[in-house]
């Protein structure tokens, strides 16, 4: 069994405590709809929001730690919307990425651009001019340059067209493959229940199901919290006299 | 206009448009500097000028002990300078991180006041001049005049506004201080020491002032207070540039140094003085809502 | 007396014996004062002016002014061209040094409020910086570098005042007279409006107070109490040129007010007497003075921003009583009126774009009194811009929105704030340092237009209005179950509190259309259905509501229609179960779904 290489506490269902998990060469998937607290979840083990409870990375606390402090611990980070920096071609994108000198960090960038070729022809372009799935293969590649233990990926899939997503996915189970964790936050179902190991869904902020990806999808859960598919409509239909005026 | 008439006009005025290009160049340090820190930190550093002012004396001191030309003694002013601005950075900057950008607005006036008294208590109230970069003695183009020194203040200011420019596109410090620059939380979610940066850019700032202050401090004596006209000039060249834009602030001030030289020759200081806050003023009001109107756009 | 009117008596006494205490000993320092003293303390009493008036746009309103030094000087030109030169007296010249700096700061108000910190301090620099320069460069008419000699002192038709005591005194008495319009003007309700606007704009403009106005009265005050100071100035010292314009003079008036406290009344005297005396005191250490000024304003704004004063008061509220200030019962309000026949809110055509991404392309919706109207869609479908647009937060980029029959797309948010559609925003729009009572309270006094400077001379800010308007607040508190937490601060409220005083600060303007964006966001389920209840209550009522939300189990069953948007678009609208079935909103939402039942 995998050793827990990230630990934190996140509310349960009824109000318990419980923990989201992942453990190292795993795809552990976030998902639940807008507002439901996956980002969130994801800024708080980057330490870019205020966690409830403990975070541990491979076994040690760093809850005390600053962001920057738990990237140089191995935390990679893809934000929403991909947070690339404007006027940066894409070599000094990924450069920036690399916590060492760019000297050090030549063979890691030549690892890098293996996974994303399509970089590789643009290493001059700026980064907003390349497409929406180059801009996050990009995105994903300067997180990687530090060489992370976990990568986090908030909602890599927004705004990307079908065929982009499965190509991304595709991806991340390949880094997965190579030994860095993934967790990942999702809104787009399909795609990510087919590539990852675990599966956490979350609404309101609280996890609501946990499990593999099949037994998640058939209990049904996923559609109740997006979409509320069986709330009984009770607060229109109820006696007009209960209600004061 | 008989030929030689014409040809000594067009010589009179490539003449004042060379010494506008030196005037520029040495405004250009400074305006770059000001954005530097404007873009680190969205706050306005009002002790730039003032930055440039003790760059000015502290090349003029150091030229009484050590009797090297200018160009010699312009690293030490700009290292000096450099430790300068991290205590700047420390004093007025870093207290004040989480609050209004108005905040570090008043603690830099305050630091430049420092800065102002403290020159004056150490330096003495009379002007004072730094050594020329080189030597005296001037060029001759023709019938163009060109003094060494500001073909030297050009020299130095191109090297060092290319020296910025090649830190920042080639070196992995230039990329974590333009990261930091750009995206604050990104730039610390990948490992860059945020206030490290800071704290560079102020240094980085301050040796670009103080280049500037051991430049013009040859021509144009240095006196206590000669920092307050300056911030405003390079406020203007970053507004005319595009708030934000580093070779806008460079290309802004060198118009700025071009058009007051050349309006003040034809028609004295004080018109191209009040020319150049005519057309401040008309910049801020004729832009549309904006300045103003995409600040609240963005934040609803 | 009863020991209950006794006490209240005894509290006022106690506010303003500190004044009384300190104006004796100012008296009893004039009157053993040599003639050099005189004319330090005179001196003084015009700097209180000036920082009075700068107090109105930087303290108040908290823009970042550079003016003030050059309507101060405008001032002192004034007087000294008119008094020295023309030889007019003071009732002639006093006014039109008021005057002078006030017309040149409504001409350029216009443009420059509009813009944001660094733009608006760099217009009034550049400004500041064109004065000094029509004063150096005047020729006879502001007598160039040299200035203008022999300003008379205060002559009134040829009756000198006497120089010495009497110029003390006459400065003194007009040091009390602005003292006394300042407090009128800012103690009251209308203080705490400026408050507002310091603390969260958003939340001015959505109570119905305008910026601008707000803004321009500050500004056109502080040039006009700089005109005083400026004349005052040049009346003492006989003398006036172009150090009366200098940055230095700015800079003073900014470390005065900074370092005593921008908002109180204490602040201005302890800042401009403090920094007045202190080159005197420190007379000896040549100069160290201007080393000290700096040192102190730094000081000041990194550790005590809210100044001498401030730090005072806060002393004082430590050390005094805690006892549980009363809450004012709730007035009875009547119900709102009924429908009017016309569609309450139409938009057409809405669009928007902003840079390059359309955010809107052509939306178009109807509400009816009566109706819940919920919009969903994925991030970036426009929900949000759609509700900026509507109520007037963001200018719109193509369209009409009319409501009940009322054109209202090219007003301002404080506008249609008052024209009846309320809102609410993702982060509570509520200004941390204010109370719960007082941010509603203000929403009622907005809504007669009982607030500003305008409404404070005309005697309207006043405290039986203000008793009044506390308990219509407290109404509103109490139909939403958060009248307990009236007397605290908004800065301390909890999640399940802050949704209930935003929708009553919505309440409290009495509008016609409400838009919620996510209010049911960060509630717990109970909280949910009361929020619900509530909402329904107020459709009920003849409200009409756009909801604007992610969470589908709550609004799902509380709208009568939703419509869904994607990438500015309309892709649905319906009754919530025809919507939800809907497999072009399913995709949109969750992506191809293929294989999900």
């Amino acid at each position: 069994m995998n050793e827990r290489l990230l630990e934190i506490d996140v509310p349960g269902a009824a109000l318990e405590s419980s923990s989201l998990v992942v453990a190292a060469g795993e795809v552990v998937a976030l998902l639940g709809a807008n507002g439901s607290g996956k980002s969130t979840l994801l800024r708080s083990i980057m330490g870019l929001y205020p966690a409830r409870g403990a975070v541990r990375l491979a076994g040690e606390e760093i809850g005390a730690l600053s962001p920057a402090g738990r990237a140089r611990r191995g935390i990679g980070y893809v934000p929403e919307g991909r947070r690339l920096f404007p006027g940066m071609n894409v070599r000094d994108t990924l450069l920036v990425g690399a916590h060492g000198s760019a000297a050090a960090a030549g063979p890691r960038l030549r690892t890098v651009l293996e996974l994303f070729p399509m970089l590789e022809k643009r290493l001059e372009t700026p980064a907003w001019q390349l497409s929406g799935g180059q801009q996050q293969m990009l995105a994903i590649g300067r997180a990687l340059m530090s060489e992370p233990r976990l990568l986090l990926l908030d909602e890599p899939s927004l705004g990307l067209a079908p065929v982009v997503v499965d190509e991304l996915m595709l991806r991340l189970r390949g880094i997965a493959a190579q030994g860095t964790a993934v967790l990942l936050a999702e809104q787009s179902v399909a795609r990510t229940l087919e590539i990852a190991d675990r599966v956490y869904a979350l609404a309101m902020g609280r996890v609501v199901a946990e499990g593999t990806p099949a037994a998640v999808h058939a209990s049904g859960v996923l559609e109740r919290a997006f979409l509320g598919a069986d709330v009984v409509t009770p607060i229109r239909n109820s006696s007009r006299a209960e209600e004061q005026p | 206009m008989s030929p030689e008439k014409s040809r000594g006009s067009m010589t009179a005025f490539m003449q004042l448009a060379f010494n506008g290009l030196a005037l520029g160049a040495a405004y250009a340090l400074v305006a770059l500097g000001f954005v530097l820190v404007l873009n680190a930190t969205s706050a306005v550093n009002f002790a730039q000028g003032d930055l440039v002012m003790v760059g000015g004396y502290g090349a003029a001191a150091l030229a009484a002990v050590l009797p090297l030309p200018g160009i010699a003694l312009l690293p030490m002013v700009m290292a000096a300078m450099a430790l300068l601005g991290l205590a700047v950075a420390a004093l007025a900057y870093f207290p004040l991180m989480r609050r209004p950008a108005s905040a570090v607005f008043i603690s830099t006036i305050a630091v430049g006041l420092l800065l102002q008294n403290g020159a004056l208590h150490i330096f003495g109230p009379e002007p004072r001049a730094a050594p020329p970069v080189l030597s005296g003695g001037q060029l001759h183009l023709g019938h163009v005049v060109l003094p060494y020194q500001s073909l030297a203040i050009v020299a130095v200011a191109a090297v060092l506004v290319l020296g910025q420019r090649w830190l920042f596109a080639h070196t992995q410090l230039g990329r974590r201080m333009r990261a930091t620059a750009q995206d604050r939380e990104m730039a610390a979610a990948l490992g860059i020491p945020v206030r490290g940066m800071i704290a560079l850019t102020f240094a980085l700032a301050a040796a670009l002032a103080g280049a500037s202050g051991a430049l013009l401090s040859n021509q144009f004596f240095v006196t206590p207070t000669e920092g307050g006209a300056l911030i405003l000039k390079a406020y203007i060249a970053v507004v005319i540039g595009g708030w934000g834009s580093l070779e806008g602030a460079v290309l802004g001030a060198l118009l700025i140094g071009e058009f007051e030289t050349l309006v003040a020759a034809w028609f004295g200081y004080t018109v191209a003085s009040a020319l150049l806050y005519g057309a401040l003023l008309a910049i801020l009001m004729a832009r549309p809502q904006g300045f103003y109107g995409e600040a609240a756009e963005r934040r609803a | 007396m009863s020991s209950a009117a006794l006490a209240p008596t005894l509290r006022g006494l106690g506010d303003r014996a500190p004044w009384v205490l300190a104006a004796l000993c100012l008296a009893a320092y004039a009157a053993t004062a040599s003639p050099y003293g005189l004319r330090v303390l005179a001196l003084a009493g015009a700097q209180v002016v000036l920082v009075l008036g700068y107090q109105f746009i930087f303290g108040h309103a908290g823009a970042l002014s550079l003016a003030q030094g050059a309507f101060f000087g405008i001032g002192a030109y004034v007087t000294a061209i008119l008094g020295g030169r023309y030889g007019l007296g003071f009732l002639a010249s006093f006014p039109v040094s008021i005057l002078a700096p006030s017309l040149l700061a409504a001409a350029i108000a216009a443009p420059v409020l509009r813009l944001a910190t660094h733009y608006f301090a760099l217009a009034t620099l550049g400004l500041a910086q064109v004065a000094l320069l029509a004063a150096v460069n005047g020729g006879a008419f502001t007598g160039g570098a040299l200035g203008i000699t022999g300003v008379p002192g205060i002559v009134f038709f040829g009756w000198a005042v006497p120089r010495g005591l009497g110029l003390v005194a006459a400065v003194w008495l007009v040091v009390a007279a602005a003292s006394w319009l300042s407090v009128h003007l800012t103690r009251g309700l209308t203080g705490r409006a400026y408050a507002v606007l310091r603390g969260n704009p958003l939340a001015a403009s959505a109570i119905g107070l305008s910026e601008q106005r707000l803004r321009l009265a500050a500004f056109l005050l502080s040039a006009g109490y700089a005109g005083a100071a400026g004349a005052l100035h040049a009346h003492i010292l006989g003398v006036v040129s172009s150090e009366s314009m200098a940055f230095s003079v700015m800079v003073a008036c900014l470390a005065m007010t900074v370092i005593g406290g921008s908002t109180r009344l204490a602040g201005a005297f302890i800042g401009a007497l403090l920094l007045t005396y202190l080159p005197e005191w420190l007379r000896s250490l040549e100069g160290y003075s201007l080393l000290a000024f700096g040192a102190a304003l730094l000081a000041a704004i990194v550790a005590a921003p809210t100044g001498i004063a401030g730090a005072l008061a806060k002393a004082v509220a430590a050390l005094g009583r805690t006892e549980r200030p009363i809450l004012p019962t709730p007035a009875e309000l009547p119900v709102p009126q009924g429908p009017s026949g016309l569609s309450l809110l139409v938009v057409r055509g809405l669009a928007k774009r902003f840079g390059g991404i359309e955010a809107l392309k052509g939306l178009d919706l109807t509400i009816d009194r009566g109706e819940i109207l919920g919009v969903i869609g994925p991030n970036g479908s426009g929900k949000t811009t759609l509700a900026n647009l509507v109520t007037g937060f963001a200018p719109t980029g193509g369209g009409t929105v009319i409501l009940e029959g009322r054109n209202i797309t090219a007003l301002g948010a404080s506008e249609i704030a008052r024209a009846g559609v309320g809102r609410s925003f993702q982060n509570p729009a509520l200004p941390p340092e204010l109370t719960v009572l007082e941010i509603v309270t203000l929403a009622r006094a907005s809504l007669e237009d009982d607030l500003g400077f305008r409404a404070a001379l005309a005697g309207r800010d006043r405290s039986d209005r203000r008793e009044r308007h506390e308990a219509e607040a407290m109404y509103f508190l109490r139909s939403l179950g958060a009248d307990g937490y009236a007397h605290a601060l908004c800065a301390s409220l909890p999640y399940r509190a802050a949704w209930r005083v935003e929708i009553a600060r919505i309440l409290a303007l009495e509008p016609k259309l409400v838009i919620l964006d996510e209010p049911a966001s960060g509630l717990t389920e109970a909280e949910q259905g009361e929020l619900a209840r509530t909402l329904r209550r107020l459709a009920r009522l003849g409200l009409g509501l756009l909801v604007i939300e992610h969470n589908m189990p709550f609004l799902l069953p509380v709208a009568d229609r939703i419509l869904v948007l994607d990438e500015g678009r309309a892709i649905a609208s319906g009754k919530p179960e025809e919507v939800r079935q809907n497999p072009a909103v399913i995709s949109a939402y969750l992506g191809r779904k293929v294989g999900l039942a």
